[in-house]
């Protein structure tokens, strides 16, 4: 049975709750629903930031996601971007 | 008044060159914070380790890229560069601004940041450099309401497209580079503004093999402009630089004292594939062996052109060295029509052939180029759907196996048992 689109969203978020690190890479959602192409994935990952459930994390180069509950600091790390 | 002492910076002021130092001295007149850069600065001479941390989550409402978060990690003693956030501002195609525009830059960057730029990063973009979070969403509202520009992209997005100037001004731009960079800028604007993959991907377009934006080195996907047909050829003019009426590179080297104009010394025995001799007084140059490197054609401008059935050469997998060494892109489409008239699509289906298989397969970081390398460039031009060509053969095979895919074998994989047991009954 194909996944709805609030049944993909939900399962995101749980990922995203539960990783053991805030910060997720948006291949860590590809399983949330491996019927849909990475790309599809990834649009509603952005979706749900724009909702508010999610937010990005940037090193300056690579973007992950997060659950806004679970970051603390505006801040990133020392090194290079 | 100088808040800092700083005595290894201002060692940087004595020579004759112009100084960044000197620089900051004299922004920090009207903005005070460019004294706690050179504060912190002096301070990471001194102990030989940086004190800025980058990322997080700073950036404005709607996008997911544009800006990279910068902190002190001494703010008590910088308060100035407590934040100090990097602004990509996309360039200009060509990177052609007017006077005005740039003032109008300028003045906006005075009012909600450090004034201090970068023109250009190797991204391509403009950048702001300097700004505190609070600042960030005036500054971007002012941005594109006002001046009507956009940020440009970081982390895992679409980085902004840059071009060389191409037809504008270069007579040997083999398409129209600013075009095709400003059209797929727009084709793909989620993907510029809001990540889009495991890590970042760059377009780049030089209108021909002398790549003035360095396509070749900097980006996944280097779109670089070749002809099919012969290089234009004026016999007349090619005596004419080997009388020394013409000067050699259009005069660009004339400030040395280089002799008399040698075509066999400067010019054939530099091709990189030997492919010209001369025949009497005429040059010769068999094109079937010509790779199109723009060498002879650059010494003598006047007597040779490229072909004139153009479009580019697709290379990718260029990266910095950051994770595995750096390297250039790879020959993968030996040419393609770059034209206005399809709206590019062929050249869009190539790029969406790459990002569907590298979104599945390239891992958490990994540049697309390493991705090839770490697979394989025979699987990767399957996914191109290109055939290999010799080009695309770097070095003789040191494996000696040969993996067969299913439709390349007669009969496939699979075998009538039976047949195979009344022949082989043990
Ligand atoms: C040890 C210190 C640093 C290292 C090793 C470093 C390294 C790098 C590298 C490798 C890139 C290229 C990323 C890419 O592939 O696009 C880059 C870009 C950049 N860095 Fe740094 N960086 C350092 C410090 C800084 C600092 C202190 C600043 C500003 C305060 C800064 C501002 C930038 C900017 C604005 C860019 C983007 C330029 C562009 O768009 O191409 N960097 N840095
Ligand atoms: C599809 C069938 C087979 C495959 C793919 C295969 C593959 C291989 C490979 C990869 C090696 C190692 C070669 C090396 O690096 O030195 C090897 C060695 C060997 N194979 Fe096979 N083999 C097959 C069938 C057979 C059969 C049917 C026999 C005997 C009846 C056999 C006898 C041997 C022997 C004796 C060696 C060792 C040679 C030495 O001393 O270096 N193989 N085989
Ligand atoms: S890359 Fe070629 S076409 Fe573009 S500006 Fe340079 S020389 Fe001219
Ligand atoms: S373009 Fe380069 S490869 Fe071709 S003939 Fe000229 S020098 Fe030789």
């Amino acid at each position: 049975m194909a996944m709805s689109l609030e049944e993909v969203e939900a399962a995101i978020i749980a990922k995203a709750n539960k990783s053991p690190k805030p910060q997720l890479y948006i291949k860590d959602f590809y399983k949330c629903d491996s019927e849909r192409k990475p790309r599809e994935i990834k649009n509603i990952a952005n979706k749900l930031v724009t909702k508010g459930e999610l937010m990005f994390w940037s090193s300056g180069s690579t973007t992950m996601y997060a659950r806004p509950d679970r970051i603390k600091n505006e801040e990133g790390d020392s090194g290079v971007n | 008044m100088p808040k800092h002492d700083t005595p290894m910076l201002d060692e940087l002021e004595k020579g004759p060159w112009p100084s960044f130092v000197s620089d900051l001295k004299r922004q920090a007149e009207t903005h005070d914070e460019c004294w706690d850069i050179l504060g912190q600065m002096e301070m990471s001479y001194r102990d030989k380790i940086t004190h800025w941390k980058h990322g997080g989550i700073v950036g404005v409402f709607g996008y997911g890229g544009g800006i990279v978060g910068r902190y002190s990690d001494m703010p008590k003693e910088f308060p100035g560069v407590e934040h100090f956030h990097t602004v990509r501002v996309a360039q200009p195609s060509g990177m052609y601004y007017s006077t005005k525009n740039l003032r109008d830059l300028m003045d906006l960057w005075g009012k909600y940041g450090s004034g201090m730029t970068n023109f250009h990063g190797s991204t391509g973009d403009l950048i702001f450099l300097g700004c505190r979070t609070e600042a960030l969403e005036p500054l971007f509202w002012d941005l594109t309401h006002d001046l009507k520009q956009d940020l440009g992209g970081s982390g895992s997005n679409l980085r902004t497209p840059s071009c060389c100037l191409g037809e504008s001004r270069c007579e040997w731009s083999c398409y129209d580079t600013q075009d095709i960079c400003y059209a797929l800028t727009m084709h793909y604007q989620d993907e510029v503004h809001r990540p889009a993959f495991p890590y970042k991907f760059k377009f780049k377009f030089s209108g021909c093999a002398n790549d003035c934006v360095a396509a070749i080195a900097r980006s996944d996907f280097a779109v670089i402009g070749t002809w099919k047909d012969d290089i234009q050829m004026d016999q007349a003019a090619v005596k004419e630089y080997m009388a020394g009426n013409y000067p050699s590179n259009a005069g660009a080297h004339a400030d040395g004292d280089w002799g008399a104009f040698d075509i066999q010394k400067e010019v054939i025995d530099l091709c990189p594939t030997e492919c010209m001799w001369m025949e009497g007084d005429e040059l010769k140059i068999d094109n079937s062996e010509c790779t199109r490197c723009m060498h002879c054609i650059n010494v003598m401008p006047r007597a040779l052109r490229p072909g004139k059935e153009k479009g580019a050469t697709i290379c990718i997998g260029a990266k910095a060295p950051i994770l595995d060494g750096a390297q250039f892109a790879t020959l993968v489409i030996p040419f393609a029509k770059v034209s206005k008239d399809n709206n590019y699509e062929n050249i869009i289906d190539y790029i969406e052939l790459i990002w569907d298989w590298w979104m599945e397969v390239g891992k958490n970081r990994e540049r697309v180029g390493e991705t090839i390398q770490r697979i394989g460039l025979p699987t990767f031009l399957s996914v191109m759907e290109v055939d290999p060509i010799p080009q695309h053969v770097r070095e003789p095979r040191s494996n000696p196996y040969i993996f067969w895919k299913e439709e390349e074998v007669p009969g496939g994989w699979e075998r009538d048992v039976d047949e195979f047991r009344r022949k082989h009954a043990a």
